[in-house]
């Protein structure tokens, strides 16, 4: 009997993310269902200003620009990126980011979106990690963010669904829940700190729960254009910034440990639909 | 300061020696040839075989993950902000798990033998300046962006989780501290709000508030500058 249900849990979170699984759904239709959803929406109705822009979301303006240097070929190879295997065939965007990270056999390790994509840039076309285009890791300018905004745009809807079918997703996941946990810098912070109750607050900012995967979901939902950087933001730069006000020294992007982190983060919005691109404050 | 004890990173160290001599990792099962040149993987632990808490300290402190040597504005390096302490160790307790009575005992032992008493004792300092660290979150960030302490006062930090006066929107992660000053400001009273400013985990072990005073955010006139912000009648925290 209890056997029984814990092998059926699977199986019914695979279904519901597939029910989420909504091509032309636009960003604010899911923050919409989000909102919707949640009996405690203070963190996703905490800017009325944000929802009214999200239709007209500067990131817009990157995903275009994204599209255009995805299907260019470039590089030394002089070749798109259309061959890259997001983990879900070569070429299929759709949906691909929503499961990430995962275990990519090529590679013999568990990839984010950013590591991924830096992979192919290498692998496919040939750049080298001295090139500007991958060099430059932030910025709405940059190649990597262009590219990472166009890819993510395709997974808007589709359920957090990162793969644990691999020793090494489950281990790296694993080891990120107790990262999440583990009280260390200047501050004693870890991020369970901010980050496992509804509607806290620093200063004025509603704070995301990580136990509330309405919550996490758009939480997690990056890239997003932050309105008060100006730039769109990825996923390795949250978790820098997040270190930054917690007196950790610098992670290094695509390292390991960042990896680690957004394998638990995204783990822990399972089943609930991605804002992509998100506008966050 | 609290010592730091390398022992879990000497563990781990040891771990990682036997799973190299043990061979078989799983980072090599899946690579194929054509992907082999690119060397990206550092096929020298095998992550599947650690526990979770060996990995993730493999990870913070072992694993090139984090600038470990960056420089830090105490004069250490990003290594030590990452070493956890004693408390810090006790206190990392995973989802829903709270301090048991023996940790809390060790805790709170700990934390009263860090704490150290102005010499003419404890005494209010100028609420003005109390009520400017208070609100500045500035200072020990390191990361992409470090904190000058030339140009910047580091600050209390104790608006982002703190509501003080109300002319200002301070955090709900703490208690709301509007109207501290109705306390009072017996010797007791001046004790237990040094205290707690000092080293929190005195009263509360485990508590997410900083040790501003035992790692030395805070020198001891700044606490008394933001012990009167809090007391102080004339503060705007006292005068709603």
């Amino acid at each position: 009997m209890l056997k029984k249900s814990v092998l059926a849990l699977p199986i019914a979170l695979a279904v519901i993310g597939m029910a989420y699984a909504a091509p032309g759904q636009k960003p604010e239709e899911t923050l919409d269902e989000l909102i919707k959803k949640s009996p405690n929406p203070g963190y996703l109705t905490q800017s009325p200003q944000n929802i009214m822009m999200l239709p007209d979301n500067p990131a817009w303006d990157v995903v275009e620009a994204g599209e255009k240097l995805f299907k260019e070929a470039r590089g030394p190879k002089n070749v798109s990126l259309e061959k890259c295997d997001f983990g879900k065939g070569p070429g299929v965007l759709a949906g691909a980011h929503t499961e990430l990270p995962r275990y990519f056999a090529d590679a013999g390790k568990v990839m984010d979106l950013d590591s991924r994509l830096v992979y192919c840039m290498k692998t496919l076309q040939g750049f080298t990690n001295d090139d500007a285009a991958i060099k430059q890791k932030h910025g709405s300018d940059s190649d990597i963010m262009k590219l990472q905004t166009y890819i993510a745009s395709k997974s808007n809807g589709y359920a957090w669904n990162p793969p644990m079918n691999h020793p090494l997703e489950k281990a790296m996941r694993d080891a990120g829940e107790v990262m999440f946990y583990r009280r260390a810098g200047t501050m004693d912070f870890n991020c369970a700190a901010c980050h496992s109750q509804s509607e806290k607050r620093i200063r004025a900012s509603v704070l995301p729960n990580v136990y509330d995967p309405l919550d996490w979901s758009k939480a997690i939902s990056w890239p997003a254009q932050r309105t008060s950087h100006d730039h769109v933001r990825s996923s390795q730069h949250r978790v820098l910034e997040c270190l930054w006000q917690m007196r950790y020294p610098n992670i290094k992007n695509g390292s390991d440990a960042s990896i680690a982190l957004i394998s638990f983060w995204t783990d822990a919005a399972r089943g609930q639909p991605a804002v992509l691109p998100d506008l966050k404050r | 300061m609290f010592k730091k004890t390398p022992v879990a990173a000497s563990l781990v160290a040891a771990a990682s020696l036997l799973l190299i001599t043990g061979g078989c990792s799983a980072t090599n099962t899946g690579k194929t040839a054509e992907a082999k040149p690119a060397a990206a993987v550092p096929a020298k632990v095998d992550y599947t075989k650690m526990t979770p808490a060996a990995l993730a300290e493999y990870l913070v402190l072992e694993s090139d993950g984090f600038d470990l040597k960056q420089p830090t504005q105490e004069g250490t390096t990003g290594r030590h902000r990452l070493t956890q302490d004693e408390i810090q160790k006790a206190c990392s307790l995973g989802k829903g798990k709270e301090v048991d009575d023996k940790t809390r005992e060790k805790v709170m032992a700990l934390a009263a033998a860090s704490i150290k008493y102005p010499e003419g004792g404890i005494k209010l300092g100028d609420w003005k300046k109390g009520r400017e660290l208070a609100w500045s979150g500035y200072g020990f960030r390191t990361a992409h962006n470090p904190d000058d302490h030339v140009k910047g006062t580091p600050g209390g930090n104790c608006y982002n989780c703190h509501q003080l006066a109300t002319d200002r929107t301070g955090g709900n992660i703490g208690p709301a501290l509007t109207g501290y000053g109705a306390r009072g400001t017996s010797p007791d009273m001046l004790k237990y709000t040094y205290d707690v400013i000092y080293n929190p985990h005195v009263y509360f072990a485990c508590t997410n508030m900083p040790r501003m005073g035992a790692v030395g955010v805070l020198n001891q006139q700044q606490i008394a500058d933001i012990m009167a912000y809090l007391l102080d009648p004339n503060s705007p925290v006292n005068k709603q």
